[in-house]
């Protein structure tokens, strides 16, 4: 990529952002894997592979269906540099997706666009830099802080932060399609209301409340019921 | 030297903030070079600009909610391994399943004064090989993945297609998920506040974006979402102080 001679080719970017996104995630991938082994060494401590193994089993069978439906529908609708992002640093459902879509509305950049994919981009990689900026001030003030943020009046403020981020996302997306909205709402709704366990369940159930609204989209437009969901 | 002390020893910080400079170091790269690929393909300072703002704005809310569950696991695994635990991959709804699921299987709980250094380890490396397949997929399948999406390959300027109209209801879907759950709560039992945040965050946001249309306060469009956020937890707070669970 030469920008400065006019020389920039978008595919070169794109290159260059597999490229470094590769070799960024194995390193930190390795880093990552290798830091319980660290600390072992630091602390003394040995890890207890019967517990690890058996607790592994566990967390796979119920993890790894989830990774892998979770990153054939994000890459997609991120595009590969925010997506390269978004799976080192977590906290995809409940902070990046809706970040680089508020990013990607306010941008006005279409799906699979170059826009989108830069926008997605700068929307993942800044919020990721403010988590972990928020997170190291807060572990640095921890002792300060800790008795403000567990204030028992503060507290339903920070339980509810996941509400108050879908109540305002809803209202942005809700508003586009009334008609639309209403089949995964109720269906959510009363899924809910019948089967209580399913409140707990949120991560999965989204996936299945998207493919509904792709489907019950498809079939509006083909039945003429709405012509147009306005993005 | 005690369980804690231990945990929460000065190594541990020093070895976890390596690992996070790196990743913040890879944020950073990315920034500058989507930031320059925009500004090559005609793309305005402005709206580059904007998707930073907007971004930082938004994430610094849900990011407290994040430090707080720092604090939540820092009382049985220490701050280092929750404070790298939360900053990289997972979600604080997995990592806290998985420790415990981890402790379990370890005949313990997550109990500080249960836990062992060994204890500590093995659920960190449980927390950790748990969910690094979204990143393995990346490493080795996304570059033929995203070519087969052909993404990147179009211009915002020629339409989004049916791509652009899934995305919306997939995010109809998403929101619908969500809202949903509380409002089903509210049918359910007595449990009201997650709605009537949601529904007073909405409210705020439909003001913002009614605001937001007047010339003289179009900035607030890149914080309506965290301003609106903002007034649905205060809401909370006076709902709660209000005797509504």
């Amino acid at each position: 990529m030469n920008i400065k001679e006019g020389t920039f080719s978008y595919e070169d970017y794109t290159a260059s952002i597999h490229k470094s996104g590769r070799i960024g995630l194995s390193i930190a991938l390795v880093m990552l894997l290798a830091a319980p082994f660290v600390f072992s060494l630091v602390t003394g401590a040995s890890i207890q592979w019967d517990g690890f193994a058996k607790a592994s089993i566990a967390v796979c069978i119920i993890y790894i269906p989830s990774c892998i439906v979770e990153y054939l529908i994000y890459v997609p609708l991120l595009g590969p540099g925010a997506s390269y992002l978004a799976f080192i640093t977590g906290n995809i459902t409940n902070l990046k997706l809706p970040c680089a879509f508020n990013a990607r509305e306010t941008a006005g950049a279409e799906v699979g666009s170059k826009e989108n994919e830069i926008v997605s981009t700068l929307s993942v990689a800044t919020s990721s830099l403010v988590t972990m900026l928020v997170i190291f001030i807060g572990v640095l003030a921890l002792i300060p802080l800790t008795p403000l943020l567990e204030n028992p009046v503060l507290k339903p403020a920070f339980d509810n932060v996941i509400p108050a981020l879908f109540g305002a996302l809803g209202f942005q997306y809700f508003r586009k399609s009334l008609k639309l909205t209403a089949i995964p709402l109720v269906f959510m709704t009363a899924l809910c209301v019948a089967v209580p366990s399913m409140t707990g369940s949120t991560s999965f159930l989204i996936i299945a409340c998207g493919a509904l609204a792709i489907g019950a989209r498809y079939v509006f437009f083909r039945k003429g019921w709405i012509s147009e969901v306005k993005r | 030297m005690s369980y804690l002390e231990s945990a929460n020893s000065l190594p541990l910080y020093l070895i976890v903030g390596v690992v996070l400079l790196f990743i913040a170091g890879l944020c950073l790269l990315f920034i500058v070079k989507s930031y320059r690929a925009g500004l090559a393909i005609g793309m305005d300072r402005k709206v580059l600009i904007k998707a930073v703002t907007s971004s930082a704005s938004f994430t610094v809310l849900p990011s407290i909610s994040i430090l707080l569950g720092v604090i939540a696991l820092a009382g049985s695994l220490g701050v280092p391994v929750a404070w790298l635990r939360l900053s990289v991959i997972g979600n604080l709804q997995y990592e806290a399943t998985v420790a415990e699921m981890a402790a379990e299987n370890m005949g313990t709980s997550l109990d500080s004064s249960l836990l062992t250094l060994d204890h500590l380890v093995t659920i960190l490396a449980v927390m950790t090989f748990g969910i690094i397949w979204g990143c393995l997929l990346s490493i080795f399948t996304m570059k033929k993945y995203s070519s087969k999406l052909a993404i990147g390959r179009r211009s915002s300027a020629k339409g989004g297609g049916f791509a652009s109209i899934a995305m919306t209801a997939m995010m109809i879907g998403l929101c619908s998920t969500f809202v949903g759950s509380y409002l089903s709560q509210a049918l359910r039992t007595t449990t009201f506040v997650p709605f009537l945040t949601a529904l007073v965050s909405a409210l705020f946001m439909a003001l913002f974006d009614a605001l937001s249309r007047r010339r003289s306060l179009q900035f607030l469009d890149s914080f309506s979402l965290a301003l609106s956020m903002l007034a649905g937890m205060i809401g909370s707070i006076i709902f709660t102080a209000g005797g509504i669970r």
